[in-house]
């Protein structure tokens, strides 16, 4: 009986992973499958052949690596600035002496969170587009380094202020000025939190699809969900290739979430738990 | 002695670019959104309307944008009423159980971490009316395909099970960290008083976890109103407009049929809505949301 009743938890949860599993390893088995009709006939199960060939048709075909490395490096480069220029002004709100300043800034930048962000989208496209930079990459990089500022303010400016003022005055003494003990103490301290709010970023910037799939028309710049978006809609009949394509754009993430999960988690519910 | 860090030009210096960014892309567009709210302009001439209340009168006696306003509202029901409770008992689950507890944290987060586009497109193939999963399973208690999509009885229920499947593990961790960090000499107190595992959840877990529910239920509704790509990839409103949400009609109005000044509107009204949920939610649910010592 006290056996039955502890296992009764592991059913439910057990229940719950399949629920949360199945879908991908449906995906992953139709994506080896020969066609719909292999797919209709056995959707459950493992296939019987492997036809590998759909991912090379889905990476020719859909261009799936041009989306790929397009993805890749808007999202890096867009984290890496937003990182910058947020621990700059996270430090100056939290580290340097201005009195008011240092709290109305601060606050300014928390209102960011409240704003449901995809409402401002039409006056984003329209400065996008005054800026001469519609359907260019700078259409995402910019508005995305922007977008990711109040939030990473916000978490670099709390682990900044958990630092004892004493490193400040030692570093005074030695002859540093404010921009070298930002960059030679502070920096190197805060690379921890830095590493957390870079990986939410980035996967914040590589999932993001409604500016991509708005602001860019050129098919060779579009990203990996908007390039995903167009290639089941050219290919909605052929079910094993899409499910390869499926596959291609859920592996990358997978691999990085696997490695860096803790980090993950702990970036996602930093801003929010204050039991 | 801090000379150093009361150097104003340096502090200006360190938070102007951020500072010029945030107010690029956050307050000048609401004030944009305002503007242009009472404008009818197409987005590209070179003359701009004032046009009063027109739009929002427009808004107003516009079915069409009503039916959006409803299925916001089926958003955030579909949550508050189906996936938190969902998130609140599967997060005391994982917490009790010692085996696995990782793995169960772990597998649970995944879906929340894959771009919303690329959920759509692998739901959209579960949901295939013929050789799909979900029709399967049916298939075999007998029952005709449906076509979740297609059908406008369906397909907004679709949308919400897609929905939920991507976010409620990305909040039973967050509520999960709540309980974790719960002293456990609580739970142990009471379990020495021979209270129940079900008695320590609901008498003791329960109540000091209310507050990070509040955030969980404030944090899905703005998700609610902001719910759009997952609708373009999937149904792109359809069928008939029956699962259009605000921000998609306001996208539909003023990318793609050029009227600018109502696509504004329409997200002013985002605002509002978005504001006035939340404030009745502060007042009527939120307001013993006292800080909790343990």
């Amino acid at each position: 009986m006290p056996r039955l009743k502890k296992s009764l938890p592991h059913v439910a949860l057990l229940g719950y992973l399949v629920v949360v599993l199945f879908p991908f390893l449906f995906v992953l088995f139709s994506s080896v499958k020969k066609d719909n009709n292999a797919i209709a006939l056995n959707p459950f199960g493992i296939p019987k052949t492997f036809e590998f060939s759909n991912y090379v048709e889905a990476w020719v075909n859909a261009k799936i690596s041009t989306y790929f490395f397009n993805s890749l490096y808007i999202s890096i480069l867009s984290s890496v600035v937003s990182i910058l220029l947020a621990s700059m002004f996270a430090f100056a709100v939290t580290r340097m002496r201005q009195g008011q300043w240092n709290k109305i800034l601060f606050s300014l930048v928390l209102i960011g969170m409240l704003i449901p962000n995809n409402a401002l989208m039409l006056p984003i496209y329209t400065i996008v587009r005054k800026l001469h930079i519609l359907n260019t990459h700078w259409a995402l990089i910019i508005p995305y380094i922007a977008n990711a500022i109040p939030f990473t303010i916000i978490i670099l400016a709390a682990f900044m202020r958990s630092l004892p003022s004493e490193i400040e005055e030692a570093a005074v003494m030695d002859g540093l000025k404010a921009p070298g003990i930002f960059a030679r103490i502070i920096v190197p301290l805060t690379v921890p939190a830095m590493v957390t709010v870079f990986i939410v970023n980035f996967l914040g910037n590589w999932n993001e699809f409604l500016l991509a799939n708005y602001f860019l028309s050129n098919d060779e710049l579009r990203t990996l969900p908007v390039g995903m978006v167009q290639f089941r809609d050219q290919y909605q009949m052929n079910y094993a290739q899409m499910s390869a394509g499926i596959v291609y754009s859920v592996v990358p993430v997978i691999v990085i979430y696997a490695i860096l999960q803790e980090k993950i988690i702990e970036g996602v519910t930093a801003g929010s738990v204050k039991g | 002695m801090n000379k150093a860090l009361r150097n104003p030009l340096v502090f200006i210096l360190f938070v102007i670019p951020a500072l010029v960014l945030f107010i690029m892309f956050f307050i000048y567009p609401i004030f944009s959104s305002i503007y242009y709210s009472f404008t009818s302009w197409n987005g590209v001439s070179d003359t701009v309307k004032y046009a009063g209340l027109d739009n929002f009168k427009k808004a107003l006696g516009d079915e069409r944008f009503w039916v959006s306003v409803k299925n916001n509202g089926w958003f955030i029901l579909f949550s508050v009423c189906i996936q938190v409770p969902l998130i609140v008992f599967f997060s005391l689950l994982i917490a009790n159980v010692k085996k696995l507890k990782g793995l169960y944290k772990t597998a649970v987060f995944m879906p929340s971490i894959m771009s919303t586009a690329v959920i759509g497109i692998l739901w959209g193939f579960i949901y295939e009316p013929n050789i799909g999963l979900f029709n399967k399973v049916l298939g075999l208690v007998g029952i005709e395909p449906v076509y979740w999509l297609s059908d406008e009885r369906f397909a907004m229920l679709s949308i919400l099970i897609t929905n939920a499947w991507q976010w409620t593990g990305f909040y039973i961790v967050m509520v999960l960290a709540a309980i974790l960090s719960i002293p456990a000499e609580l739970d142990e107190a009471a379990a020495i008083d021979g209270a129940t595992g079900f008695q320590r959840a609901t008498r003791i877990t329960l109540p000091l976890i209310v507050p990070i529910i509040s955030v969980v239920i404030m944090l899905s509704i703005a998700g609610a109103m902001k719910a759009a790509d997952i609708v373009i990839v999937m149904t792109k409103g359809g069928p008939a407009g029956s699962t259009e949400v605000m921000a998609t009609y306001m996208i539909k109005y003023a990318i793609t049929n050029f009227k600018y000044g109502y696509g504004n509107t329409i997200a002013v009204l985002i605002f509002m809505f978005t504001l006035v949920v939340t404030a009745l939610y502060q007042l009527l649910f939120a307001r013993r949301n006292e800080r909790i010592e343990y």
